[in-house]
């Protein structure tokens, strides 16, 4: 037995409570759930944030990247909720999606088409160029290729968790803007993930069978009974699935195939065993009710047209509940890959409540409020807190000799640059892909986080395959892009 | 029998007969037949069905589910995607709605056919998944699908508890395919991809449509002794169930959807407000009074409280309580003078004309309105000299590769300025005194002032009819038109015109019509 976590679940089973053959069950089955294991898991997270670096017309092109190179950077405006993190967090600049007029008008590999929205959605998370009008990655993406090597048996291959609740605009809809992770499907077809926006059944997903230490054999066994009552059901509504996919037509096949694939995803997590609970892993506080989702953008009929439950739905509440679960499932080990998208491409996130600023977070970028790129570096800012909230929750958690940050790569991705716009013919522009940056967090593979490397002309595909890289993946490749940044895992 | 059924669904056939058991088609009748695929219940659908099926008074599926995507409805098939989230959440919801249906005395013993005598009582367990099931799957479950179940029961007899085994076999028709995707397998006919509705699938339709939940007890009977099986029949039960309160609910809900205004970014006391000064006009015009349905864009009063007469500067309906006022000399009339269509096309700071114009062509035009052209940085705020709006917008417009699409656009929107986005009357821009609004706008070369005008060129422009049958076909449908049923939306077009605009011989002649009674599978995502 491999688990050192078991030995304290035997102490406690031998300290008096009557314990039978669901313990058995439950150590033989702990291996999927290894933990404090000689050697920790490696995990893996892609942090979105729907939006582009400067303002338009602005000639400054962020108020992000450090004016120097190398360690001990200067926190600009926009990462300044890093604060002494920083030296956990590298900056990546320099960066650049080519698009399909500076390529004789035919979109290059790991390239877009010269409109700016939702152009960058292939490219970026998937490395694979689009021609696509409509918002939609051309193959897997990142999250779910590391998935692919890393989720073992863990109990959630991967997770996808989104914080703008709504898309916020009533005459329209997303129209795919809300998706960051994009699997293959046995067919082949590449198919997006939706991501869950409720922290309260993200919360019973992964915590609700968690069983509280030191209960008594009769709340034991009704666990238990519970459990086979969810086996049983499922067994019930699996069959009559199984035998209706095959007496359906094409398209309906592939359909009622991707509920019977999640459902047995179900399955699985039901026959899984809850991880014991340790000195790190442990339940969450319940998050109680979501937060009630804001109505559409528009006038409340009060003189501050923003100050209302308007086009937010309480983000900073879900931000703070979705980091905290997403670091309890990975030090738990349930699961060992996850997205967090912060906000949609092209979020119409009403700002006011978060920043002060009275305009949506797309605005901020065309001078919804004067300030140009300052304006839209406070916007960035509020991610930034969020991602240095998870970093440092991953810090202060020990693990081995070290902390969890030691087998993590935590990669930060924005939407767009600031610079030339080749749909608009226009300088200085948000709706750019030159002058990219990511921000990497974590020290798995060797990583070496704490510095600002320009990486002048590679792809932000290259930051996400570093991140690859460092948590294991057998090539330095996603989708048309290849290449690690080598500097990302220098110490000098 | 079967002979009897292809007469009325294939009149075009002449009854040309049966090929081997199977309804014959011909190649071309075939090609008439519009796809339909899987189609999950929405989530206002799936709370109605629990509260049909087991009396469950919460919304636990807006509560528990995700988002339906919405785009302007929200039954839209072909943008479901199943998921972990879909999946797990369904498990939460039917671990819930059957532990408080079984919790509940009254609600037990209207899901239970029998009295059992023990948690052994296995006669009384196979009863209650025989009846329930034809409830909750919409059809007859045959022998070995209720010994499926019995392993549920076998642990009801291990806690010695009856209610533990209805429990457990609630949760698992509640997470059942059928119960929570519209099935229609349907029958074979002579030409492949084709297949005959069975009354059951075709008493789902109806049901669904225009109810918004799952078939009655009597429509399933009439189902299985098939009385659907005619066009009389089905009629006759069209009929019957628009006469069912929930059918005044279903039909302002595809009008707050069409329309946009099924949420609204206002004050809760307002937003219900004009919800419910729309929907009153919608039950008026079609239910009550069933009249001319152009009527809901013509009507000259408007049903009113207090609050919302004064936000319009209107009078108050006598009484205090809400009630109908007439719009007087108010430049006022039908639903687009509403609060509710009026707030759409609305960005934070202001109504757009442009925002207007498309939603506008969108969804009373049915015209799909084309992307800027490259070049166009359509987020930029449109400035000029002049800080009023018109000449703003005009300044904008006037750009090259901008102007002949703008010019379709904005100038429908313009028409609307003078009612604010919150469809107050107004004569000069928001706090631009000097900067006034003359509200003329044109629409295709009409020329018109305001939602009334807009509802006069609307009328006026002969199209009209055709949009109203086409965003009926899709709510219908689950999603939109393409080629192959441009003959039947014709076809519901032209007969609701010949029958005087009544919106509900319009529905009962589309589930009724031969295109309802048949689908053809889909090749291919």
């Amino acid at each position: 037995m491999k688990t050192r976590l078991s030995r304290r679940f035997v102490l406690r089973g031998a300290g008096g409570v009557a314990v039978g053959l669901p313990l058995l069950e439950l150590m033989l089955d702990t291996k999927a759930f290894a933990q404090n294991t000689p050697t920790p898991p490696r995990r893996y997270l892609v942090f979105f944030d729907g939006q582009s670096l400067g303002g338009d017309n602005d000639p400054r092109h962020n108020d992000l990247v450090p004016n120097t190179v190398g360690r001990n950077y200067d926190l600009k405006s926009a990462l300044q909720p890093l604060g002494e993190l920083k030296n956990e967090v590298s900056v990546i600049s320099g960066l650049r999606i080519p698009w399909a007029a500076e390529n004789g008008g035919a979109i290059p590999a790991g390239g877009r088409r010269d409109g700016f929205h939702v152009s960058t959605v292939s490219p970026l998370l998937a490395g694979v160029r689009s021609s696509a009008s409509t918002a939609a990655a051309m193959g897997p993406t990142s999250d779910q290729v590391v998935a692919g090597f890393l989720a073992g048996s863990t109990a959630f291959p991967s997770l996808a968790y989104r914080v703008q609740a709504d898309w916020y605009l009533s005459v329209s809809a997303p129209y795919g803007r809300e998706f960051i992770s994009y699997r293959q499907e046995s067919s082949g077809r590449i198919t997006p993930v939706p991501a869950q926006v409720s922290p309260r059944q993200a919360f019973n997903a992964l915590f609700g069978n968690f069983t509280p230490p030191g209960v008594d054999a009769a709340t034991r066994a009704r666990i238990d009974f519970e459990k086979r009552s969810r086996k049983s059901i499922l067994d019930v509504v699996r069959g009559d699935t199984e035998r209706l996919v095959p007496r359906l037509g094409a398209a309906d096949r592939i359909r009622l195939q991707r509920h019977l694939d999640a459902f047995r995803d179900l399955e699985r997590r039901v026959d899984a065993i809850a991880p014991p609970e340790t000195s790190a892993c442990v339940k969450p506080m319940d998050p109680g009710a979501d937060p009630s989702i804001g109505s559409p953008q528009g006038n409340d009929g009060t003189n501050n047209t923003y100050a209302q439950n308007l086009g937010y739905s309480n983000e900073e509440q879900r931000a703070l509940l979705f980091v905290d679960l997403i670091h309890m499932a990975m030090v738990c080990d349930l699961t060992r890959v996850a997205t967090l998208q912060m906000t949609m491409f092209q979020s119409h996130l009403n700002m006011y409540p978060l920043t002060g600023q009275a305009t949506d977070l797309h605005e901020l970028g065309h001078n919804g409020v004067p300030g140009g790129t300052m304006a839209v570096s406070r916007g960035i800012a509020w991610h930034v807190k969020h991602f240095a909230r998870l970093v440092q929750k991953f810090r202060d958690t020990r693990e081995g000799n070290g902390t969890m940050l030691d087998s993590s790569a935590l990669v930060y991705l924005f939407e767009g640059g600031h610079g030339y716009d080749p749909e608009g013919v226009k300088q200085n522009s948000s709706h750019s892909t030159e002058n990219m940056a990511c921000l990497l967090a974590g020290r798995a593979g060797g990583l070496s986080p704490g510095q600002h490397v320009v990486a002048a002309g590679r792809h932000p595909a290259n930051v996400v395959i570093s991140a690859m890289k460092a948590v294991g993946a057998p090539t330095e490749r996603l989708g048309e892009v290849s290449g690690a940044i080598p500097q990302l895992f220098s110490s000098t | 029998m079967r002979l009897r059924h292809l007469c009325w669904v294939l009149p075009l056939l002449a009854c040309t007969g049966v090929i081997e058991g199977r309804p014959a088609l011909s190649v071309s009748e075939a090609e008439a037949v519009g796809v339909s695929g899987l189609r999950r219940l929405t989530r206002v659908e799936l709370d109605a069905t629990l509260k049909d099926l087991v009396g469950e008074p919460q919304p636990l599926a807006r509560t528990l589910l995700p988002p339906d995507p919405t785009d302007p409805f929200d039954n839209d098939y072909r943008l479901q995607l199943a998921s972990t989230t879909l999946v797990d959440s369904l498990e939460e919801l039917s671990r819930q709605a059957a532990e408080r249906t079984v919790a509940d005395p009254a609600r037990r013993a209207q899901v239970l056919p029998c009295l059992p005598t023990g948690a052994q009582d296995a006669t009384c367990f196979r009863l209650f998944v025989r009846t329930f099931g034809r409830s909750a799957l919409r059809r007859p479950l045959v022998d070995d699908e209720v010994e499926r179940f019995m392993p549920l029961h076998a642990l009801g007899v291990e806690a010695g508890s009856f209610d533990v085994a209805l429990t457990l076999a609630l949760r698992a028709f509640f997470q059942h395919p059928e119960f929570v995707y519209r099935v229609e397998l349907g029958r074979v006919t002579s030409q492949p991809d084709v297949v005959a509705l069975t009354g059951f699938q075709r008493a789902t339709r109806l049901s669904y449509l225009l109810v918004g939940s799952t078939p009655p007890e009597w429509l399933l009977d009439a189902a299985a002794g098939g009385s659907l099986d005619t066009r009389d029949g089905a009629k006759a039960a069209a009929w019957r169930l628009l006469e069912d309160v929930r059918a005044r609910n279903q039909l302002e809900r595809f009008h707050a959807l069409w329309l946009g205004y099924h949420r609204l970014p206002h004050a809760t006391a307002l937003t219900t407000a004009m919800q419910a000064e729309s929907d009153a006009l919608v039950d008026r015009v079609v239910f009550d009074r069933s009249a001319d349905y152009f009527t809901l864009f013509t009507a000259t009063d408007t049903f009113i409280d207090a609050t919302l007469a004064q936000h319009y500067g209107l009078t108050a309906p006598a009484g205090g309580a809400a009630g109908w006022t007439s719009y007087g000399g108010a430049p006022r009339k039908g639903l687009l003078s509403h609060g509710s269509v009026l707030s759409q096309g609305v960005k934070f700071a202001d109504s757009s004309p442009t925002q207007r114009g498309i939603f506008i062509r969108n969804r009373l035009f049915c015209q799909e309105i084309p992307p800027p052209p490259p070049g166009v940085n359509v987020d930029e705020e449109p400035t000029a000299p002049s800080p009023c709006k018109k000449n703003r917008y005009q300044a904008h417009a006037s750009v090259g590769g901008c102007k002949a699409c703008h010019d379709t656009i904005d100038p429908i929107g313009f028409g609307l300025e003078r009612f604010d986005r919150q469809g107050r009357y107004r004569t000069t821009d928001d706090g631009l005194p000097q900067c006034a609004i003359d509200g003329e706008g044109d629409v295709d070369g009409t020329r018109f002032s305001g939602p009334a005008g807009l509802a006069d060129a609307l009328i006026a422009s002969g199209q009209f009819e055709a949009c109203i049958t086409t965003q009926v076909f899709r709510y219908a449908a689950g999603r939109r038109e393409d080629e192959r049923d441009r003959a039947f939306i014709d076809r519901l077009s032209k007969q609701f015109i010949a029958g005087d605009r009544r919106f509900l011989e319009l529905l009962v002649d589309l589930v009724s019509d031969d295109a309802f009674a048949f689908r053809r599978d889909e090749e291919a995502l």
